[in-house]
């Protein structure tokens, strides 16, 4: 196991620069003065942008200039943003925000999709079947920006249950839960789908047979030996969704006006803001990466068939 | 009832199924599947049911366990008698609390039937934990001695691997070893060699056979292979469409079989001194249980069928001592 997580490490420094360098390539490929702007209405005189230049290593060649960048951040130093603070700060506040949303939105889903599975699943064809099967055919068909400007309408202005905004540095947990349930809303209804298929399947398997020729409660029949083997692809979903989830959100969180990753990324691209750009890419390439491990460590461990070694 | 085989009068059997129906209802209709089954089991007695795939063994087995899905199966009459006490007629709480201790049952597939997630030696194990809440660890203990004592090597080892580990005929003594656990007074074995090779097959009999007498089990062995039960059945019950066809005494059969079909499913059995000779096999198809035709269900496909087989169904009547039979022509299948 321990060899397995480590040959899985090494793995991931050749996706990691590989697909950074891409990143590097293509912000920098695009079109654009980077010093334009920086000097307020006029252009940059000369020794700014020699001085800049030579900051940047922008006089030297692609590669070179990546190789640069790369050292620095091995180091641990992602540069500096266009308005001179370090990215690699900004990240962190950004990112904490980032993954309090992701983990509410996680529970949410996770918990009312894999209840609403197993009921439906239990009783096919029956109401809460048909209840669940039509409603998350209507969540996954409405966009999210009109799911979340609804939500925020109904359950944040007009009935006032929950904080219709969630913005600063540090939102309260109390104001992410309808950005969270707004955010979860699309992966809820593909868990609810999911479970539900592989509960009527599984509750039909030899195994299930067995289990109740054993004289086992009913209970236990579906909560230990149907559900463990209905979650294994559930879990597998829901760890992907997290790494998708910990990537921001953009339109949530502009919905709701939260300080996430999303919307750092967004306004870097907007604003030809590279470094911040590169930056954040990088960070949440190598946080799906590690996702992306532990979902498979994950999978191992709930399914004793798939060997990890 | 009179086409009972022990007609002692005020005695009890230990298993009793009377006039069994089990019916599925499905888009395509009703299916028949079980249509009026009658058989008694004693303790130590091995009974054999046998029939080709959609006969209702299989189906009989899961009412007798009450594990059938219902719907899409309902039990429109019938009883099954256990230690004198309606099994079918009993809350759904107090039969659970049969299933294990009481009667107990074994699969064809142990690699399906097992769960592929839990060690094999949890399996076991929960037996001890739920019926009797023994704790974990003495539950452990158990599982490892019932694996060693239906044989399986370095058990204490195994204990704790999965059942994609074992081979097929390991695995179907750990489908064993689980169903005898709590030293159940009848055990039903459901094809419980035909997904094993052959040398396996004759292991796995064995070992039954002497679980068998050594906890004076009755045991109910489902197959459709008549070879498989020829040295271990005390009496066998042949089924056709839902109904037993035919009722005898293991040696009896073999020697003189008195139904047309019985007679079909012997001789399409290769024998060593018939070397040569082409194999026979019944023609056609096992019916439609939506559609089992009307008078005898086998007339379709019986060489020796006249008229009256299409419109009248033979009753299962005697025909010699311990024997019954439900043909028209009876007599002249074992005079032939």
């Amino acid at each position: 196991m321990g060899k397995y997580i480590v040959r899985r490490l090494l793995q991931m420094i050749p996706v990691v620069i590989l697909s950074t360098f891409l990143i590097y390539a293509m912000v920098f490929a695009m079109p654009g003065d980077p010093t334009a702007g920086k000097c307020g209405e006029r252009p940059c005189p000369a020794a700014y942008i020699e001085k800049f230049n030579a900051k940047y290593h922008l006089d030297e060649p692609l590669p070179v200039q990546y190789g640069y960048y790369a050292k620095n951040v091995v180091q641990g130093d992602l540069g500096e943003n266009q308005y001179g603070r370090p990215v690699a700060e900004e990240l962190s506040e950004r990112f904490t925000v980032t993954a309090k949303l992701a983990v509410m939105a996680l529970i949410f889903e996770g918990v009312i999709g894999i209840l609403a599975g197993v009921l439906a699943g239990l009783r096919k064809g029956g109401f809460i079947d048909n209840l669940v099967l039509i409603s998350t055919l209507f969540v996954i068909s409405v966009p999210i920006f009109v799911t979340g400007f609804a939500a925020q309408y109904f359950l944040g202005l007009k009935w006032e249950i929950f904080p219709a905004l969630a913005t600063g540095k540090d939102p309260s947990l109390f104001s992410l839960v309808l950005p969270a349930m707004v955010l979860g809303s699309t992966s809820l209804a593909y868990i609810a789908r999911l479970m539900r298929s592989n509960i009527a399947e599984n509750i039909k398997s030899d195994y299930v047979r067995t289990a109740k020729a054993k004289g086992l409660t009913p209970r236990r029949v579906v909560g230990v030996h149907t559900l463990r083997n209905s979650l294994i692809p559930v879990v597998t979903f829901m760890g992907y969704d997290f790494g998708a989830l910990l990537g921001g959100a953009i339109v949530t969180e502009g919905i709701f006006g939260i300080n996430g990753v999303g919307g750092y990324i967004f306004k870097g691209i907007q604003n030809r803001d590279g470094i911040a750009v590169v930056g954040a890419v990088t960070a949440l390439v190598i946080v799906y990466l590690l996702m992306n491990l532990l979902v498979d460590l994950l999978y191992g461990a709930l399914d004793p068939r798939i060997s990890n070694d | 009832m009179s086409t009972q085989t022990t007609p002692a009068t005020g005695e009890q059997h230990l298993l009793e199924v009377e006039d069994l129906h089990v019916e599925f209802h499905t888009s395509e209709g009703v299916a028949k599947a079980i249509n009026g089954v009658d058989f008694s089991l004693d303790e130590g007695e091995t009974l054999a049911i046998l029939g080709e795939s959609g006969s209702g063994k299989s189906v009989t087995a899961q009412a007798i366990m009450g594990i059938l899905d219902m719907p899409p199966a309902t039990i429109p009459a019938g009883r099954v008698l256990y230690k004198g006490q309606d099994l079918l007629t009993m809350p759904e709480e107090e039969r659970r609390l049969t299933r294990g201790p009481e009667i107990s049952m074994i699969f064809q597939d142990a690699l399906s039937s097992l769960n592929p997630v839990f060690p094999v030696g949890w399996q076991i194990a929960e037996m001890f934990r739920v019926h009797r809440g023994v704790n974990k660890a003495d539950a452990y203990a158990q599982a490892i001695k019932l694996m060693e004592r239906v044989n399986i090597p370095a058990a204490k080892d195994r204990v704790k691997a999965y059942p994609h580990q074992f081979s097929g005929g390991m695995r179907q003594r750990i489908m064993i070893a689980m169903a005898i656990a709590l030293d159940p007074k009848v055990l039903i074995a459901d094809e419980p060699t035909t997904a094993l090779d052959v040398t396996v097959q004759a292991q796995i009999m064995a070992l039954l056979q002497e679980l068998q007498e050594e906890f004076r089990m009755g045991l109910i062995l489902i197959t459709h292979d008549l070879g498989v039960v020829a040295d271990v059945a005390d009496r066998i019950a042949v089924m056709y469409a839902g109904r037993i066809v035919e009722r005898a005494e293991v040696g009896d059969i073999y020697a003189r079989p008195g139904h047309p079909y019985t007679k079909g499913l012997l001789e399409s059995i290769p024998r060593l001194d018939q070397k040569g000779q082409k194999l026979s096999a019944i023609g056609g198809l096992p019916p439609n249980l939506t559609r089992i035709p009307p008078g005898c269900a086998f007339h379709p496909r019986c060489v020796m069928a006249q008229d009256i087989c299409r419109t009248e169904r033979p009753e299962l009547l005697d025909v010699g001592p311990q024997r019954q039979s439900a043909c028209h022509f009876s007599q002249e299948v074992l005079d032939a």
